[in-house]
Parts: C-alpha cells; sequence; structure tokens
C-alpha cells in the first residue's frame, strides 16, 4: 500500500466565461501545466480521472471525455455534485495506494460559462416529487440552514459578512480568483436579500475554469517536492433536510457528515489537535453562514462558541488560516471547486502560493461539499509523510 | 495498469440484476432500493461492516442534477463514504475493488442503474456528442454502432452466420429468467443495422456486494482502458481500448481466452457484442458473428437484447457472470462454470472500456 | 484573432421525462386530496416516522409500511423569507419553513401563509422561535403538495 504525494498543480484563471477557449483546452490548459509542474509527460501516467458535475450547466454531456489525453489510458469519470473536485482525487489515490497506478492524472472542469440560465439547472437538483412546487434552490436551503444557526448559536447577520468580506479580501492576493472586490462586511449588510438571512455578497460568483493534479506514489517521488496526501474521508448524508433536523446528537446545521469525514481524516493523519495543527483551512462553504457549520465540524470550537471564534479570527494569529485563496466566493467553478480547495493546500504546504502564501504552513485541510451539505469531503495535506 | 503487487483479493458476496419496464408502482430511488436490499438479504450478512457504497448513474439519464443526492440513500449511502461516478457499472465496479484493494474499506455495495421508460433514450444519446463537430449532425451512438459494423463488413467481416447468431440471441433472451419479459421499446436501425440486432431499452438496475472475505466467487483479473475522443480517431472495428482492457484482465488472471467457460460482453447492438469478442481474442479477425453463432460460453444472457439501458451495463454483465459462477443463473445456466470474463463500454459509444476476470472459488 | 472573431454556438437543451412518483408518493398525495390528512411512514427498525411518507427507510435500509396519520399541528423549526418570484406562488415576499408536524420525526418543506411580513427583521424574529404552526388546506385540494400551507397558531396574549 503505497503513500500518495501530490507533485504537480494546475489550474486555469476561474472567469465568467472563457470565451476564446473550448471545453477540451480548458482542461488540456491546467492539465498541461499539472504535467510540467510535475516534470512529467502523459506517457507517465497510468490513470486519468475526471470530475464534471451537472451536464446541464456545459450543455456537453460528455463533455469529460472531451479531456482524453495519452494513448489508450483507463478513464473515469466522477459526478458527486459539489465535492466532484475532491471525489476525484480520492479516486485517483485510490489507485495508488492499491498499487494500480504510480502516477494519476485528475483534472475537473467548470464549464458553466457556457449556460445562460444556471439558477434553472441548480433547481433541478431537488426532489420532482415533494419539492418542485417550492422554491427550494441553493440559496433558500442555505438560507434555512442559516437562520437555524442564528436561533441555536446566536449568530447575527454581522458575522456571516465579517466571514464574506474576509474571502474577497483574500481573493485580491489571488490572481486567479474570478472576483477582485474589496468587500466590507457594511457592503455586504447592504447588498440586496436574496433569501432572509442570506444577502447577495454572502453568496458565490458562478465560475468556470480547470483544475489538474498529478498524484503519484512514494517511490515515484524522486526528486520531486511532494505534499503528502496524509488522510482523506467521504461522507454522505440523507437526501431530505427535514430528516436531519432531529437527529439525535446532530441537528441540521451541526454538519454531521463533515464531522465524520473529518474524524476519519484526522485519524488517518494522525491530527490530533486541529486548531494548533493546521496552519491553513480551504473552505467549501458556497454561502459565508455555511462556515458556521464546519469549523465545530472540523474540531476548532465547539457549535455554541462559534460565533466568538468568528469574531476573534480578525484578532487572534495563533488560529488557522481561512482561504488564503479567498475561497469559493472568489471563485466557484462548481465542479471544479473541491479540488481547487485541495490545490490551493497544495500550494500553501510547497510555499509556492505566492501574494497569498502563508508563513510555515506544515498541514493544511481543505474541505468539499455537495448537494444541500448532503455530502462532504476532508482532505488534509502536509509536508511529511503519516506512517 | 501495473501488475499487482500484494494486496488483498476480492470476493463477490451476492449480484442482483432486476430489468423491467414503467412499473409505476415503484419511483427511482424504490427500484434501485428493492435492487440493493435483495443483494444485501442474499450475501446473508446484513450491512455490516459496509462502509463503502460505489455508484454508476447518469443525471441525463435520471432526468435531474445531481441525482444521487436521491439515489445515493436508496443504494445504501447514509453516513458511508459513497461515490458516484458518471461512468459505466463495470468502471464503478472496478474502482470498488479498488477501494478494497487500497485498504479503505472491506465490505462494499456497488450499484448501477438507468431507466429507459423515464427518458428519452435517443434525446440523451445525441446529447452526448460534441456541439461542434457531431451534435450537429445528429449523431446518435447507434448511429456509431452502424458505422462500426460497416468498417467491419467492409474489411472483411464474416456475415454468413447473422442470421444464426441472432435468433441464438433471441433464443438466450427469452431464455434468461432476468430478461425484460414484457414492455420495453427499440430504437430505429441504421444501416447495417436491422431490427433484430438492436437493443431492448429497459429499466435496469445491478446491485452487488463484493468483499474482502473469502465467497464464492472472486475477482482474479481487472483490466481498463480507453479510445481517442474526436470519433475520426477511433478505430471503429478494432476497439483496442477493448483489446487492451481484456489482456490487462487475463495476464492479471493468468488466464487465456480458450480457458473461459463463460462470457458476458457488453455492446449495443450484435455487432457491437460480436466485435468484442474478437477484440478480446474469443474470435478470431471477422469471425465476431460466427463465434456468437455458435459458441455457447458466450452472452447467454441475451446481452442487449435482454435488456439494455446504460450505465449500468458492465455491471449487468458482471452480475450475469456472477450469478453463472454461483450456479445460479436459473434455465441459462452452463454447466461447469468456473471461469468467467465480463465487460463494460462507456458512453460515446464504446469510449471506454472494463474488462473484469471472475473466478468460481 | 479577436473577441468577436471567435465563434460561439447557441444550443438549448431540452429533455422531457416522466418521473414515476411510486405507490408511496401516490398514496401520500391522495390522502391530500381525498382525506386532507398528512400521512409518514414508520420505519420498523429505528422506528422514526418519516414524512412526507415514503417505502423506505435509508438510514436503516428497511421498509416502512406502517402508515401514520401526523400533524395537523406543529412546530415550525426554521424558514427563509423569499425576495424573488416562483411560478404557480403568491408575490415575494413569501415564507418556507420546515415544520415537524406532530407524530412526525422528521421535517416537512412547506410555506407559511397570512404572517405580516411589512418588516421583514420583525417577522424574521417571530418566525425563529419555534413557534407552533396548524397545516391549512385549500377549499379544492389537488393531491399536490401545495394543497395545504402553514399558518402561525396564535399565542396566548398575542405575539
Amino acid at each position: 500500500m503505497s503513500a500518495v504525494a501530490i507533485v504537480g498543480v494546475g489550474q486555469t484563471p476561474y472567469r465568467r466565461s472563457h470565451k476564446d477557449l473550448s471545453s477540451r483546452e480548458l482542461i488540456w490548459s491546467a492539465a498541461k501545466e499539472a504535467l510540467d509542474d510535475a516534470g512529467m509527460g502523459i506517457d507517465e501516467i497510468d490513470l486519468v480521472v475526471a470530475g464534471v458535475a451537472p451536464d446541464a450547466l456545459a450543455g456537453e454531456a460528455s463533455v469529460e471525455r472531451s479531456g482524453m489525453m495519452g494513448k489508450g489510458k483507463p478513464f473515469v469519470r466522477v459526478n458527486t455534485g459539489g465535492v466532484t473536485g475532491s471525489s476525484t482525487v480520492f479516486a485517483g489515490a485510490s489507485y495508488i495506494k492499491a498499487g494500480r497506478a504510480k502516477a494519476v492524472l485528475v483534472f475537473a472542469l467548470e464549464r458553466m460559462g457556457q449556460a445562460t440560465t444556471s439558477q434553472q439547472v441548480f433547481n433541478t437538483i431537488f426532489d420532482p416529487v415533494y419539492e418542485k412546487d417550492f422554491p427550494l434552490t441553493t440559496i433558500t436551503m442555505a438560507a434555512l440552514r442559516a437562520s437555524m444557526l442564528m436561533r441555536l448559536y446566536g449568530y447575527t447577520d454581522r458575522h456571516w459578512a465579517e466571514i464574506a468580506s474576509r474571502n474577497y479580501r483574500n481573493a485580491l492576493r489571488n490572481p486567479l480568483a474570478h472576483l477582485h472586490l474589496d468587500v466590507t462586511p457594511e457592503d455586504v449588510l447592504e447588498s440586496p436579500l436574496l433569501a432572509w438571512p442570506i444577502h447577495r455578497y454572502e453568496a458565490c460568483p458562478m465560475s468556470e475554469g480547470a483544475c489538474a493534479m498529478v498524484l503519484v506514489s512514494k517511490d515515484r517521488v524522486r526528486t520531486r517536492t511532494p505534499v503528502w496526501i496524509q488522510g482523506y474521508a467521504s461522507t454522505s448524508d440523507s437526501y431530505a433536510m427535514g430528516d436531519r433536523i432531529h437527529r439525535p446528537g446532530a441537528t441540521l446545521v451541526d454538519l454531521l457528515s463533515l464531522r465524520l469525514s473529518a474524524e476519519r481524516a484526522y485519524k488517518e493523519a494522525a491530527v490530533t489537535d486541529p486548531r494548533s495543527e493546521i496552519r491553513v483551512v480551504e473552505l467549501y462553504s458556497a454561502f459565508s453562514s455555511a462556515e458556521a457549520m464546519a469549523y465545530p465540524a472540523l474540531g476548532f470550537c465547539n457549535a455554541a462558541d462559534g460565533p466568538r471564534f468568528v469574531e476573534s479570527q480578525l484578532t487572534d494569529p495563533s488560529l488557522p488560516v481561512f482561504n488564503p485563496s479567498g475561497g469559493p466566493q472568489g471563485a466557484n467553478p462548481v465542479s471544479a471547486t473541491a479540488m481547487v480547495r485541495i490545490a490551493e493546500c497544495a500550494l500553501q504546504v510547497r510555499g509556492t502560493a505566492g501574494d497569498r502564501q502563508v508563513d510555515g504552513v506544515e498541514r493544511a485541510v481543505a474541505t468539499g461539499q455537495g448537494g444541500a451539505t448532503q455530502f462532504s469531503t476532508v482532505c488534509v495535506l502536509g509536508k511529511d509523510l503519516v506512517h | 495498469m501495473n501488475a499487482p503487487h500484494s494486496k488483498p483479493t476480492v470476493f463477490i458476496e451476492a449480484a442482483v440484476v432486476e430489468i423491467s419496464w414503467r412499473d409505476e408502482t415503484r419511483n427511482l430511488s424504490e427500484l434501485i432500493f428493492d435492487s440493493v436490499r435483495r443483494a444485501i438479504d442474499e450475501s446473508g450478512r446484513g450491512m455490516m461492516g459496509i462502509t463503502s457504497v460505489v455508484l454508476a448513474a447518469h443525471d441525463l439519464v435520471d432526468g435531474r442534477s445531481l441525482s444521487s443526492m436521491v439515489t445515493a440513500p436508496a443504494a445504501g449511502a447514509y453516513l458511508r463514504d459513497e461515490i458516484r461516478y458518471g461512468d459505466d457499472g463495470a468502471a464503478a465496479f472496478a474502482a470498488a475493488v479498488v477501494r478494497i484493494e487500497a485498504g479503505e474499506a472491506d465490505r462494499s455495495i456497488v450499484a448501477a442503474w438507468g431507466r429507459a421508460s423515464e427518458h428519452d433514450v435517443d434525446g440523451v444519446s445525441r446529447a452526448l456528442f460534441d456541439p461542434f463537430f457531431g451534435a450537429p449532425l445528429g449523431l446518435e451512438e447507434l448511429h456509431v454502432s452502424g458505422l462500426r459494423a460497416q468498417s467491419w463488413i467492409q474489411a472483411g467481416g464474416r456475415c454468413d452466420a447473422r442470421a444464426h447468431a441472432v435468433s441464438r440471441r433471441r433464443d438466450a433472451a427469452r431464455n434468461n429468467p432476468r430478461a425484460l419479459r414484457d414492455g420495453g421499446r427499440s430504437s430505429r436501425p441504421s444501416y447495417p443495422l436491422s431490427p433484430d440486432d438492436l437493443p431492448v431499452w429497459a429499466d435496469v438496475v445491478a446491485a452487488a456486494i463484493i468483499t474482502s472475505q473469502p465467497a464464492r466467487v472472486k475477482v482474479s483479473g481487472m483490466g481498463q482502458s480507453s479510445e481517442p475522443f474526436a470519433i475520426g480517431d477511433r478505430q471503429l472495428a478494432a476497439m483496442p481500448g477493448l483489446v487492451r482492457a481484456g489482456e490487462l484482465a487475463l495476464r492479471e488472471a493468468n488466464i487465456a481466452a480458450g480457458d473461459l467457460d463463460v462470457v458476458e460482453v457488453d455492446g449495443l447492438s450484435l455487432f457491437d457484442e460480436a466485435l468484442a469478442l474478437e477484440a478480446l481474442g474469443i474470435a478470431r479477425k471477422g469471425d465476431g458473428l460466427t463465434a456468437f453463432a455458435s459458441d455457447r460460453r458466450i452472452n447467454c444472457s441475451g446481452g442487449s437484447a435482454a435488456g439494455y439501458c446504460a450505465p449500468a451495463m458492465g455491471l449487468a454483465r458482471i452480475v450475469e457472470a456472477t450469478l453463472q459462477l454461483q450456479g445460479r443463473a436459473g434455465a441459462i445456466q452452463l454447466p461447469s462454470a468456473r471461469r468467467a470474463l465480463a465487460t463494460g463500454s462507456s458512453i460515446v459509444a464504446a469510449q471506454t472500456h472494463t474488462a473484469v476476470v471472475l473466478e468460481g472459488v | 484573432m479577436s473577441q468577436s472573431d471567435l465563434i460561439t454556438i447557441p444550443g438549448h437543451w431540452s429533455f422531457d421525462y416522466t418521473y414515476f412518483a411510486g405507490e408511496a408518493a401516490t398514496r401520500f398525495f391522495r390522502e391530500l386530496a381525498e382525506n386532507r390528512r398528512i400521512m409518514g411512514t414508520k420505519c420498523p427498525a429505528c422506528k422514526r416516522v418519516l414524512v412526507p411518507a415514503r417505502a423506505f427507510c435509508d438510514a436503516c435500509m428497511e421498509r416502512t409500511d406502517e402508515w401514520i396519520e401526523v400533524g395537523p399541528e406543529g412546530t415550525l423549526e426554521t424558514f427563509t423569507i423569499i425576495t424573488t418570484a416562483f411560478p404557480g406562488l403568491p408575490e415575494p415576499p413569501i415564507v418556507m419553513a420546515y415544520v415537524t408536524l406532530d407524530r412526525a420525526d422528521t421535517a416537512l418543506i412547506n410555506l407559511v401563509l397570512g404572517e405580516d411580513l411589512s418588516d421583514i427583521e420583525q417577522a424574521a424574529k417571530r418566525l425563529n422561535s419555534q413557534p407552533r404552526v396548524v397545516a391549512r388546506f385549500i377549499d379544492d385540494p389537488k393531491g399536490r403538495i401545495t394543497d395545504f400551507s402553514f399558518e402561525l397558531l396564535l399565542q396566548r396574549g398575542g405575539v
């Protein structure tokens, strides 16, 4: 059973649309950059794993296959909605751990720049039998959770605004981000109300782009600088959010699927005190309020202390740094977003994150969220090999 | 894929396939639940130790984006590590096996499905082609099957046994207790295909339970490969992706094609199934139809004539092969079935291939 | 090549589907239309009453055959106030909420009507207190989830 390292990262800039590039070219751009970064040619790759979420956003039903590279390589496509980018990485890593591959190219493509009616596509994720008569959207679902967080733990809309502002300001240092806006908490609170309590600036942009990485087995690292995938886990929850409200020990906003994934990933990575051991966290929270569910699930604080945890992010330098890339609020290429979180963590651990580099990153954590927080993934990356 | 070094052997404990048509008493999730539940019951061990669920389904077939939100729970995903491949069921099976080999799980559910009665099969097939060079021509996967068949015929493929192959395929589907009985739909054939060569569109759910604990059937070898993206770049009749996948699987299992007792090949049409035999070295070049007509080992389930819906079929083929090795295939049981090869080919028009060799223990 | 030279091709995907609701959902909707009853099904393993009624419990992977009437009163667990229009629904602002009906173990989504939404923050404060609600049916139920909606039960002494 081999350990798995990331030795190459490639990302296209994230934009509303890349009018000058076909889907195949977008994939190629990220993949080539990752291969070059790894100092490898495509012939050295044993497997290609492609991550593409809703086909309807691209309007191309097998768009991932346009990313076929090399000759006769095993090629599979993953589609797990918002966690696609991370599921893709985990799938590739499994083949290496099993000894069936030494080098894997993973990529994720978001092509929603070709869609003119994205929100309608997002709305089709909900149940056509019981739910189509309601405005169930990713926004209203997030709003329902945000209200509950406010009732249970005393969060206010100011907290959501602080989180959003932090993300936008971090994105200013990330040349790849879609949005480069210096947004203050007041700007967030003044932006239009989408669905109480969510304001427009708490939501993510619709971005397109591609992300790719090269994963290798331990013996293929050779002279490259490895970022070790120390632990990862994925957990799927019940579909109906209404089923999770009365779950004993873990109500809707306790984000059980993320907590379970964190526990398993931390165990594999031998993380025992996340708050002090993790320096950077890249969170997949599609709305700033959704971050509040992640902090306790990841073991950074108790749920009831959440509001204070948000407040101390502004003042306490010993806390992990959240979303130095700007997170999904800076760019949300849905199919790729969870892979981008892992890629950004890899850059941080390797020390090649440019202007957004955080000092002294030994370990970083990336999360993924899909469905209406139904699917949660956690990936722990670090400088050291964990035995 | 590289030759494997020491890792756990993976066994199949249960294998179920249900083929139906327009059963309005059950929604998609309920249809999936029934097969997965049956597989769990058949295993005799309940849900114990199942931590992994690996699925194959396609949003456009299921009629909603991220269809796994409602379908994954029906397949046992609750608080488990579940992943859904938007790819063929045999590829999902391979991925599930790999997870156990990697030590990430000891026991896993694998499931794949598609309901032809709920969606527009031809419409979705057209949407699979790229919007610039393929879709504007109204290309469908069955058209590519026609192109494949025609290129094979022009290269000297023998058609004298064609009628016999057709009737053998039809009889096999009739005799298979699991084949579609009533309903189903067929598309219109494009030359040189005839209506008899076509798949019967149906509602298909396949499910299996695999484990690192010894059971009656083991996975001896696996291979996966692919063919270039652009249709014009592909050697349609030669199916080099299937050639490679088959070679890898047989080599890992240390078995020759001639040693196989059971062969379940995935293919949209009779020609695709016949040409798959040539790619796998089970028939000589040009003799695919002849072999199909006379070799009783091949697709005694009826193959695509028994009921077809992507992306379930690679797993359906694996299930049929498993049932043979377990001695539970019913009226179509082959005597002394000990070694089987099953294949699955994905969109677009058999672009990627998975081959799996199974052995009765 | 300038931006204006680049070729784009317009496309439109339109796929038709027939979704089978299945027996369980069909019966749920029939109970709404014919009996103005909201039904759940009980899982034999975990004993939860799941609403809307369904054929199996995914947590236990067990079939659920026992039908139980729930409500008509219940507790509003969480809500949102929607500001954008949606086809077939009243003009915004409109309240959507998860309600756990009495005897149910899961919450059900539906609209909350009859609230004064002229001051959104005030309304939010009221709704965010887990108030008691009651299901009200329309005069001519059709077997759709919109056959009923919720209304806050007036508390003693007013809000």
